[in-house]
């Protein structure tokens, strides 16, 4: 933990004396200089990892939730909240402001609200079926792990504007511990649960492909990388662990290509597409693996430009 | 009877994605059945018809379903069942000899083929034959009421509900092929299946049913 963790004051009042154009050369000799810039980088990268799973649960959500008719209302809430988070991270993408946006924050904080309340409308849903948590209601009931999706844009989300939230020039912190260190952990956590989810979809697909064991072991991998990321040294290079995650966010989007030759191969073909695309495997759900490893690369920047 | 699925065609589906060259051809054959009999005698073919026409009475306003053409061509082809109660012969026997012995029940107690009895006397006959009642010897060893209940009824329902217009009057969807279903709950329904008129809900039915395809 660098010195600027237990006593932010004097970094703080640095601030205030400095004038943006002279800030490094006033930086103390002994100190590291923080680039000004690194935090917002992050936090744009962050945003943009946030919104790359808000798309895919916007189109998810938007096939699935067609497809039960939107039987209850609430099965728009996703679909909103998915769009506006997308929204926030198009935006924040491009925002080099230095500070959090209060629209931006009010989004993703949202988004991790109806992801949570859409977890357990899930697994209501699932419980109250006949034989409750079975792997036959598991299997084609409301997914579970689906809505976990919306937490996750939100958490990157609302990282990303936390990371934001740090004076210019100072170690971005969130909740007084190193920025990139939480974003690793809470992007390890991430990629489990979503493991989770492709392991029992693919379980049911009966791993009828050999592709298909690509989720299962690629991102757990990155989860062990980025829980070791978390907690090991800032200064220990990771050359593996980045190309590790970049191996993660282009699986995400050949999951997709995967998906769509699935959709190919069931009955009727893409000529069925009607049938196929709700029947099928789910074309938009895989770059949510995307998103939580370009979070992933954000926070190892994060971590390796802190002073240890 | 009012209509349940008002406006609701099955062979709109024909050149969408719902079906394929496969699905098309197997309803063309189904549609293209001569309407004659192949496999029955003149005779036989003249006591199903009057059969049928009382099992399954259909509506004055449409061409009827060919029940009797329908049951020659299973006949005539050997679709089985898969099983056979042990009292009764084989499908084609079994027809051949209770279509001759109900003719031979109502020359003996009316003095007329079953065809041309009135449609009460072709009731009450068959009541009785469900009932296991009628046992002249043109019967021989099969028991009349199992003719009635493994042949008869079977045969010519499922005759009846092998067909496009049967189809549409319960709104059945037709040969899920290549398309199938997807929204597979209680009491849902998919854009291409037939659109139920609930009650003060014709008109909507009616607009959903010109787009099922």
């Amino acid at each position: 933990m660098g010195a600027g963790f237990v006593e932010p004051a004097p970094w703080r009042s640095w601030r205030v004396r400095a004038s943006p154009t002279s800030q490094k050369t006033r930086v103390p000799a002994e100190r590291t200089p923080w680039d000004p810039d690194v935090a917002v980088r992050a936090g744009r990268r962050l945003n943009r990892a946030s919104g790359t799973i808000a798309a895919s649960v916007l189109l998810d959500s938007a096939i699935e939730h067609y497809r039960g008719s939107f039987h209850n209302k609430a099965m728009f809430a996703p679909l909103v909240s998915s769009a506006l988070s997308l929204l926030a991270g198009l935006h924040g993408s491009g925002d080099r402001r230095p500070r959090p946006h209060p629209a931006r924050d009010a989004a993703y904080a949202s988004a991790a609200l109806i992801g949570i309340i859409g977890t357990a409308f899930h697994i209501y849903n699932v419980g109250k079926r006949p034989g409750g948590f079975s792997f036959q209601n598991l299997f084609y009931s409301a997914p579970i792990g689906a809505p976990a999706a919306l937490i996750l844009s939100g958490m990157l989300g609302f990282l990303a504007e936390r990371v934001r939230d740090n004076a210019p020039g100072t170690k971005p912190t969130i909740a007084g511990l190193a920025a990139g260190r939480v974003v690793a952990a809470g992007v390890a956590v991430g990629l489990l649960g979503t493991v989770g989810e492709a392991g029992l979809l693919h379980f049911r697909g009966a791993y009828h492909d050999p592709f298909m064991f690509l989720p299962v072991t690629v991102p757990p991998f990155a989860a062990a990388l980025m829980g070791n990321a978390a907690m090991g040294s800032a200064r220990k290079p990771r050359g593996f662990t980045r190309w590790w995650l970049r191996l993660t966010a282009v699986l995400g989007f050949a999951g997709s290509g995967f998906h769509i030759m699935g959709v190919a191969r069931n009955m009727g073909g893409w000529r069925n597409w009607r049938q196929n695309v709700l029947n099928g495997p789910p074309i938009p759900a895989p770059p949510a693996f995307t998103g939580l490893a370009l979070a992933a690369l954000a926070a190892l920047s994060l971590i390796e430009d802190q002073d240890g | 009877m009012t209509e349940l699925y008002p406006g609701y065609d099955v062979l709109a589906k024909r050149w969408t994605q719902s079906w394929n060259e496969q699905t098309r051809a197997v309803i063309d054959a189904r549609l293209a059945a001569p309407r004659e009999p192949i496999f029955f005698t003149p005779d036989e073919w003249r006591c199903l018809s009057a059969v049928c026409d009382r099992i399954m009475p259909q509506a004055e306003n449409r061409p009827p379903v060919p029940l009797a053409a329908y049951v020659d061509l299973k006949l005539r082809e050997g679709f089985l069942d898969g099983y056979r109660y042990a009292a009764m012969p084989p499908q084609d026997e079994a027809w051949r000899r209770g279509l001759a012995a109900l003719d031979d029940e109502a020359m003996r107690l009316h003095a007329a083929r079953f065809h041309a009895l009135s449609t009460a006397r072709q009731d009450h006959l068959l009541s009785r034959m469900q009932r296991g009642e009628l046992n002249g010897t043109a019967w021989g060893a099969m028991p009349s009421a199992l003719f009635f209940a493994h042949r008869v009824i079977p045969d010519i329902t499922h005759a009846y509900y092998a067909h496009p217009t049967a189809w549409n009057e319960i709104g059945f969807g037709g040969p899920a092929s290549p398309r199938g279903y997807v929204r597979m709950a209680l009491d849902r329904r998919d854009p291409w299946e037939a659109a139920e008129a609930k009650p003060g809900e014709e008109e909507r039915a009616r607009r959903e049913n010109d787009r099922v395809g």
